[in-house]
């Protein structure tokens, strides 16, 4: 069985307890308006091509067999709608300007690489922590990563937006230590403007983690022209869920901008970013409320 | 500024250089002469004169007591001040007026007379950028223990008691004779400042310590204060380290306590020691260490330790640097203080594991309870108790590839450097060449060896260490002085630099000319000589490579544990000319800059005249593969088969250090380093972004500060090249 990946990200400290590597899977079910992961949405490999990277070297052209890199009037310019997909350019690319995102991997191939700062998740309490994408669209594969790991006796967390089929969670369940759970808005028409579906099932799994004994950290993007007016809601709703250990609430932020121009892909992200202080306040509220215990 | 009020402030910052006047803060020296009085001695010009003047009645005299006169003569004559507004007197310290008269002139007469053909070669060496060797070698820590359980009448009245146990020949008379005369001197310049101190607090320990040990806390202070200002700046001798400080200062501090002295008052004395070396601001920084384990096991960290974090924290300053001796006894949460310093901007502490020290110097046939007790020097050597283990001698390790290349010649200048070697076209397979660069570079070891062998057994002469070697029971016992091997561990110290960039670039030529036969050795030594001018298309590939040292990959980390064995081998038992054996290890100083100017282009992609590898970390830029990647590769080489230094320099981006969760992942990293073996971690947390911005407006980023192969620096203070070099390491990190 392979996996469809495309970054592993060694030293990741803000994907669960500890020092973590985070394995990103490739596809997902929501479309979020703000997401900033824009690579891991489609479940095809894709090409980002970072223009002021470029020194016009033109190995690429050299490699492609596609046509996919003409030189324009003298510049090198990327042709989307002729990509194949291939990525062999982004490996001969003498400008680091473009990056292949997507990668089919085994679970024997992934292992070492995982197991690699082992030392590290011992010392600091941390592991391995699956996440997209949505890496759940690919239960089967995550099962036998996440069982392998076990095995090697590793602290697992999956990271998900919880809008998959049940069945994928039972997949996983035996193997998972934590769940790092996504919310993006309480009120379902609310879900459907920022992702483009509804939120039945995500809160449905959410409640189905609870009766299996599983333990959640939410973590909510705090994005405020989409679900500030619904924090009180969702923080009632989650007070009395006694499986959530944590909600971790997470400033939107606009990095990803540059990603959407080099996948050629429509920006869709909001302008409004919320300060520090005004985190620090959402937070406050959010933890008088639902007594849990807020990040 | 906490503890410290501003008009305090504004004097203690004067006390040292005119700020209103620009200084060198290169040079160490302290010039300042405005704030004494003329009448409390002589002027800066009248001491160096009077150094020879009074120097004439003893020329017929050993080194160790003309030497001791000239100190004398500074102690009894030089301007002093005590002002209300410091707790610690000011000392007019002429330019260290031995180094510039007496001194210097010893120098000459044996390096430019006695053995020419030997000073020659060094400066050959120096100029070829391939080996930096520094003949005044003055590193060096006194035993602390003795000087605050004895005082410096104490260690005095022992030394002649030692003196007077046998009969003694004219050589070992001298010794005595120069630390009686040098104590006896330090001690009237005690009475010299008691006479002038008004603050009784002051007086009242210029007294105790005039006439025995510090009883103290502030007089602990003030003592170490004195013997660092007499030792480096009179004496010429750097004092490298400031003490264990937990260790030694924690009887003081309780005893303090339960004579009812508030921690408030003992707060504020720590900080008013703590500015005079912020303010005599030297570039490489003044070293002081905590930490470290107790002969029951237990931790040495203590309140203290906590109490120094917390007044160095909050007074924001960088000087002086701080090592912390982490074993497996010492406390997270103080740990968790060090590091959250670190992430705040606070660059100027340093990690450095206990056992792997250990381990070294038992290896070296010190004895546990020596390990144990050795100390951290400058900016993360270590040496036991006693020792003196010295070796300011910088080893280029790419230079002999450049040998290799250029059949013996450097690859710069033409110039035949070093041993012979083959045309390009005989090296038919990488091994061969291979070889070749291990033959060049064991002419380069013998040659360093053969040098400094040759001037070593001077150093006595040059300069006899009465004010140390007193505080040494051995140099007593042997009546023999410290330069000259009288110290317990008398070895010698080769430093290796730029491993990284010596392991990519023989990978490099293996890959991309044996393996991929993408171009031939002749090319790429032509590519090289052109600094890759109409090459950039290969340079690029070379550069981009991944496969480089620091990214825990088995080849090239393979080849870096290959050549330290070569080393190992090398050096293996090679006596030093002090009765002592050659150690070594890596560490660059600034030689990654002043060689990489001297270092032709090489074959990992860097540019005729880049800055180097630093330490034993990834050549620039190259830690593609993130912090547990480059620790895991740096501990892969055991660190205690080797008796000096094997530091890691880690650049951090603010984003991955941020919140409880950042905090917990730098203790993982360090705990991991500690626990695998490393020697010596020093983080950095930057991105380049920032690190952009303040190169473009430094007046914005006054206070950025980084730390450079084991001391800190100003941001604005290091110049343009030196700045590119990290923010190319924080790129790499994005």
């Amino acid at each position: 069985m392979t996996g469809n990946i495309f970054e592993i990200k060694r030293f990741a400290v803000h994907d669960g307890d500890g020092i973590r590597t985070t394995v990103f899977f490739k596809g997902c079910p929501l479309r979020c308006v703000w997401c900033h992961n824009p690579e891991g949405l489609s479940a095809k490999g894709q090409l980002a091509y970072y223009a002021h990277k470029c020194i016009g070297c033109m190995e690429c052209a050299s490699i492609c067999e596609n046509g996919a890199h003409p030189l324009v009037g003298g510049v090198h310019t990327f042709e989307y709608t002729l990509c194949q997909g291939c990525g062999k350019c982004a490996d001969v690319c003498l400008g680091e300007a473009l990056t292949f995102y997507g990668k089919t991997i085994t679970v024997g191939d992934l292992l070492p690489m995982l197991l690699a700062d082992r030392e590290f998740y011992e010392n600091s309490g941390g592991g391995i922590t699956l996440s997209g994408g949505e890496c759940l669209l690919q239960a089967d594969f995550c099962a036998e990563l996440l069982s392998a790991l076990k095995a090697e006796g590793i602290h697992t967390a999956v990271d998900t937006c919880g809008d998959v089929p049940k069945e994928a969670f039972d997949k996983v369940i035996p193997f998972t230590d934590v769940f790092l759970y996504d919310l993006k808005a309480y009120k379902e028409e609310t879900h459907i403007r920022a992702t483009g579906r509804t939120n039945l099932r995500i809160l449905e799994n959410l409640r189905y983690l609870q009766t299996r004994g599983k333990k959640v950290e939410i973590r909510i993007p705090y994005v405020p022209q989409y679900n500030a007016q619904e924090m009180d809601d969702l923080a009632r709703a989650l007070a009395p869920m006694s499986h959530i250990y944590a909600v971790r609430i997470l400033p939107y932020h606009a990095y990803a901008k540059s990603k959407y121009q080099a996948l050629h892909m429509e920006d869709t992200m909001p302008e409004h970013i919320p300060t520090d202080d005004e985190m620090n306040a959402v937070r406050l509220r959010f933890q008088e409320i639902s007594r849990l215990k807020c990040l | 500024m906490k503890y410290i009020k501003a008009q305090d402030y504004a004097y203690i910052m004067n006390k040292y250089h005119d700020l209103s006047q620009p200084y060198d803060n290169m040079k160490r020296f302290i010039r300042h002469d405005a704030i004494f009085a003329k009448e409390s001695g002589m002027a800066p010009e009248e001491i160096l004169r009077g150094i020879y003047e009074n120097d004439k009645k003893y020329e017929h005299l050993p080194h160790p007591i003309r030497k001791a006169r000239a100190l004398e003569f500074v102690l009894k004559n030089t301007r002093i001040s005590t002002d209300e507004r410091d707790i610690f007197p000011a000392i007019n310290m002429v330019d260290r007026p031995l180094e510039e008269t007496l001194l210097r002139d010893w120098r000459h007469e044996i390096f430019d007379d006695v053995i020419p053909e030997v000073e020659a070669r060094r400066k050959q060496l120096e100029r070829d950028g391939i080996v930096t060797i520094w003949p005044d070698y003055d590193h060096s820590t006194p035993v602390w223990e003795r000087v605050f359980s004895l005082g410096m009448r104490g260690i005095l009245e022992e030394s002649e008691r030692i003196r007077r146990k046998k009969a003694r020949n004219a050589e070992e008379d001298a010794f005595f004779e120069g630390i009686r005369i040098t104590y006896e001197a330090v001690l009237s310049f005690f009475e010299r400042l008691h006479e002038m101190a008004t603050m009784p607090k002051m007086k009242t320990a210029l007294a105790h310590i005039r006439d025995g040990a510090p009883t103290t806390f502030y007089e602990a202070l003030l003592l170490d204060y004195l013997y660092f200002m007499i030792s480096e700046h009179i004496d010429r001798l750097q004092v490298r380290s400031l003490s264990n400080f937990d260790r030694i200062f924690y009887p003081f501090y309780k005893g303090d306590l339960a004579r009812g002295i508030s921690e408030e008052e003992l707060r504020e004395e720590l900080a008013y020691f703590f500015l005079q070396f912020t303010a005599i601001d030297n570039y490489f920084n003044q070293p002081v260490f905590l930490g470290g384990e107790n002969a029951d096991g237990t931790t040495v960290t203590n309140e203290l330790s906590y109490l120094f974090l917390e007044v160095y924290d909050e007074m924001g300053i960088l000087n002086p640097k701080i090592q912390i001796k982490v074993c497996k006894s010492t406390p997270k949460p103080f740990l968790m203080k060090a590091l959250d310093m670190i992430r705040r901007g606070h660059s100027s502490i340093v990690f450095v594991g206990d056992s792997t020290i250990r381990k070294s110097l038992i290896r070296s046939g010190v004895s546990e309870e020596d390990a144990r007790d050795c100390n951290v020097t400058g900016c993360y050597e270590y040496s036991p108790q006693g020792a003196y283990n010295v070796g300011m001698n910088y080893l280029n390790l790419i230079k002999p590839l450049e040998y290799a290349l250029h059949r013996g010649c450097d690859g710069v200048t033409g110039v035949f450097s070093g041993v012979k070697s083959p045309d390009l076209s005989s090296y038919t397979n990488f091994d061969l060449l291979y070889e070749e660069y291990k033959k060049q570079l064991l002419a380069v070891i013998r040659t360093t060896v053969e040098v400094v062998n040759s001037f070593e057994g001077y150093l006595g002469e040059v300069s006899p260490l009465s004010l140390l070697s007193a505080t040494f029971p051995a140099c007593l016992e042997n009546a023999r002085d410290a330069a000259s091997g009288g110290a317990k561990y008398n070895n010698s110290i080769m430093l290796f630099g730029f491993i990284a960039d010596a392991v990519d670039s023989l990978l490099m030529i293996r890959k991309y000319v044996y393996e991929k036969g993408e171009l031939t050795l002749a090319q790429l030594v032509q590519m090289l000589g052109r600094d890759f001018e109409g090459d950039e298309r290969m340079r690029r590939k070379l550069y981009l490579d991944r496969e480089k040292f620091g990214n825990n990959m088995e080849r090239p980390d393979n080849l870096a544990l290959d050549i330290v064995a070569f080393i190992r081998e090398s050096l293996q038992d090679v006596p030093n000319a002090r009765g002592g054996f050659w150690e070594f290890g890596f560490h660059v100083a600034r030689m990654s800059y002043v060689q990489g100017k001297l270092t032709l282009a090489t074959p990992n992609g860097r540019h005729f005249g880049e800055e180097l590898s630093k330490n034993f970390s990834a050549s620039m830029g190259q830690n593609r593969e993130g912090a547990t990647a480059a620790i895991l590769s740096t501990t892969k080489v055991d660190a205690s088969s080797f008796g000096s230094d094997c530091a890691l320099d880690l650049g951090l981006l603010p984003s991955a250090v941020s919140g409880e969760d950042g905090l917990e992942s730098m203790y993982g990293l360090l705990m991991t380093f500690v626990s695998r073996g490393g020697h010596a971690l020093h983080i950095n947390v930057f991105d380049a972004q920032t690190l952009r911005e303040a190169q473009a407006h430094p007046e914005k980023y006054t206070d950025l500060q980084i730390r450079v192969c084991g001391w800190n620096v100003l941001w604005n203070n290091i110049n343009k090249e030196e700045q590119e070099g990290f923010i190319r390491q924080a790129e790499s990190l994005s």
